[in-house]
């Protein structure tokens, strides 16, 4: 079977500015897939080309064997866009019609009850549109995204602004709907959503995928292990010459040190005869391994992509 | 095609369903009639050949027309692009023209009922009397001319943003109305206001309607400006519309 997608030096540029650098990227069918980046690493580009709503500028996109614009009109694909401020739905109509047009608008919807009980917002049927908060029209979004009863599904950064209940329950709704042998892509800046939902975390920044594999993976990728003690008048240049040490931090008498192999390096101490207290030896996460890999923090750019 | 007579349905519907628009639409034109009726002494003859109460309610039928296009499409166009309903749109099966097309649809099928609610209006309160034959060649002339209001309508809705569609919108209005002679006939204008007028599309619009019951018949000219209008803004939509698709907007 053909792969869900198929991204192939995939060049598109805004102007002058390089959105997307040569990328390349395979999603196998029932993947869920998460595109990880800081904002303006060309995620909603990527998902934009996806759908068909950009043209590349060089390389080429395949979605469900197909182009992105075949795949959307055979109904193949759901989607959830950014949208801003804005809600993403018609304003002043109720739920329940938003979705029943949806629904006529694919050739074989996903019975409406299955797609409400899906996107849960079976107590949001009868409001209006402009009477939802954030939340609440994040998830009749997903609804809309999901009634066509699509194969694949595109979601960018579809959990921003939520609080996090509302992270919780949309997170688990994302889960069950991959379950059902969807492929689902989306793109966040959020470390710990790409970590719980994803089979595989690809990194992207600068429009090119810097790294790509489950989130374990990933962090096993960087320097994986932090291991701290306590030390009398620790002395870096031995320190850095222990076994897996990448990374030397000392300050005062505590000493922080990046590993690649945590063991190798706590046997090595001991071998060395150094004389500490208070070890600890703890993984670092995804943001760290995030930070290693993009050299940013996800977290301090407040600006919204393209 | 089940799909996008299902979205044309669900954009009647919305319309219909709007007290705001609907008020607007319906209040304008009725109001004025009334409001207008006693401007002149209503039999007084316009341009030679039609009583001011006629001439009056074919104006306010062309501004009936021009009020409930630009608010079908206008604002309403500009809020939904603004909230992402546009694009969403985009991303289901339906083909790309789709939206604009049924924006477009949507704007003409309501003029229709205001359009005959004026002339209902005009049989009620300004005593107008016409042939059955007559009626309807007047609603169907003036209907099928609506299509530059409604193509001016979706344009707005396409380059202004949400917040100033709506105080655009109703400048158009009263600028396409006052101007083009809907309000008072062109001929009691100073010679320049009436050369203004003889470019808008609502003067000839409503020329089109009078013509027809003066005895003058089918005003080719007036019909050629009309349809000039709706070619040029509709090569502006295009254009528009181009202009977003290759940024990934519409």
């Amino acid at each position: 079977m053909d792969p869900a997608l198929r991204f192939n030096g995939v060049v598109r540029r805004y102007g002058t500015h390089v959105a997307l650098d040569h990328l390349n990227l395979q999603v196998a069918r029932g993947e869920t897939v998460a595109l990880l980046g800081p904002n303006g690493a060309g995620k909603s580009t990527t998902i934009s080309l996806l759908l068909g709503l950009l043209r590349p500028h060089a390389g080429f996109v395949e979605v469900l064997g197909t182009s992105a614009r075949q795949a959307v009109a055979r109904g193949r694909v759901g989607a959830m866009l950014q949208t801003g401020s804005g809600s993403g739905l018609p304003p002043g109509v109720r739920v329940s019609s938003v979705l029943q047009l949806v629904r006529r608008l694919y050739r074989c919807p996903a019975p409406f009850d299955v797609t409400v009980e899906r996107a849960g917002i079976e107590d949001l049927l009868d409001r209006s549109t402009h009477r939802l908060s954030g939340g609440q029209a994040q998830r009749v979004r997903f609804a809309v995204a999901i009634a066509g009863d699509p194969e694949l599904v595109f979601l960018d950064e579809p959990t921003a602004a939520m609080d996090v209940d509302s992270q919780r329950s949309f997170w688990r709704m994302m889960r069950q709907f991959g379950e059902e042998g969807r492929t689902i892509v989306f793109a966040t800046h959020h470390l710990q959503e790409a970590d719980v939902i994803a089979d595989r975390v690809v990194v992207i920044n600068r429009g090119r995928v810097v790294a790509n594999g489950p989130g374990a993976t990933l962090k096993a990728a960087v320097a994986t292990r932090q291991v701290r003690f306590v030390t009398d008048d620790p002395d870096e240049v031995v320190l850095d010459q222990m076994d897996g040490v990448t990374d030397v931090v000392v300050r005062g008498i505590g000493v922080t040190l990046n590993s690649l192999d945590a063991d190798a390096t706590v046997k090595a101490l001991v071998r060395h005869g150094m004389d500490f207290s208070d070890l600890e030896v703890t993984g670092a996460g995804l943001e760290e391994a995030f930070l290693a890999l993009t050299g940013r923090d996800p977290t301090l750019n407040e600006k919204r992509e393209l | 095609m089940t799909g996008l007579l299902a979205f044309g349905r669900f954009e009647v519907a919305r319309l219909l369903r709007s007290w705001k628009f609907l008020g607007i639409t319906v209040g304008f034109p009725v109001i004025f009639y009334m409001l207008f009726l006693s401007d002149h002494s209503p039999g007084k003859v316009i341009d030679g050949a039609v009583p001011w109460r006629v001439y009056l309610m074919v104006s306010m039928c062309s501004f009936g027309a021009l009020v409930a296009a630009l608010n079908a499409g206008g604002s309403r166009l500009s809020t939904e692009r603004a909230s992402g309903w546009a694009r969403q749109v985009r991303v289901t099966p339906i083909p790309a023209w789709s939206y604009v097309a049924t924006k477009m649809t949507a704007s003409m099928l309501v003029v229709l009922p205001v359009l005959v609610l004026v002339e209902v209006v005009g049989i009620a309160f300004g005593d107008v009397r016409l042939d059955l034959s007559t009626w309807v060649e007047l609603t169907a002339l003036l209907w099928v001319t609506a299509v530059p209001f409604a193509v001016l309508g979706v344009f707005v809705g396409f380059t202004v943003n949400a917040e100033t569609a709506y105080p655009v919108v109703t400048a158009l209005m009263f600028v396409l109305g006052y101007f083009g002679g809907l309000f008072n006939p062109v001929r009691s204008m100073p010679q320049a206001m009436q050369t203004a007028a003889r470019a808008l599309p609502s003067f000839h619009h409503a020329s089109l309607g009078l013509a027809l019951l003066d005895g003058h018949g089918f005003g080719i000219q007036d019909a050629l400006v009309l349809a000039a209008y709706s070619g040029v803004l509709s090569l502006a939509v295009l254009w528009k519309h181009r202009v977003e698709e290759s940024r990934g907007l519409a």
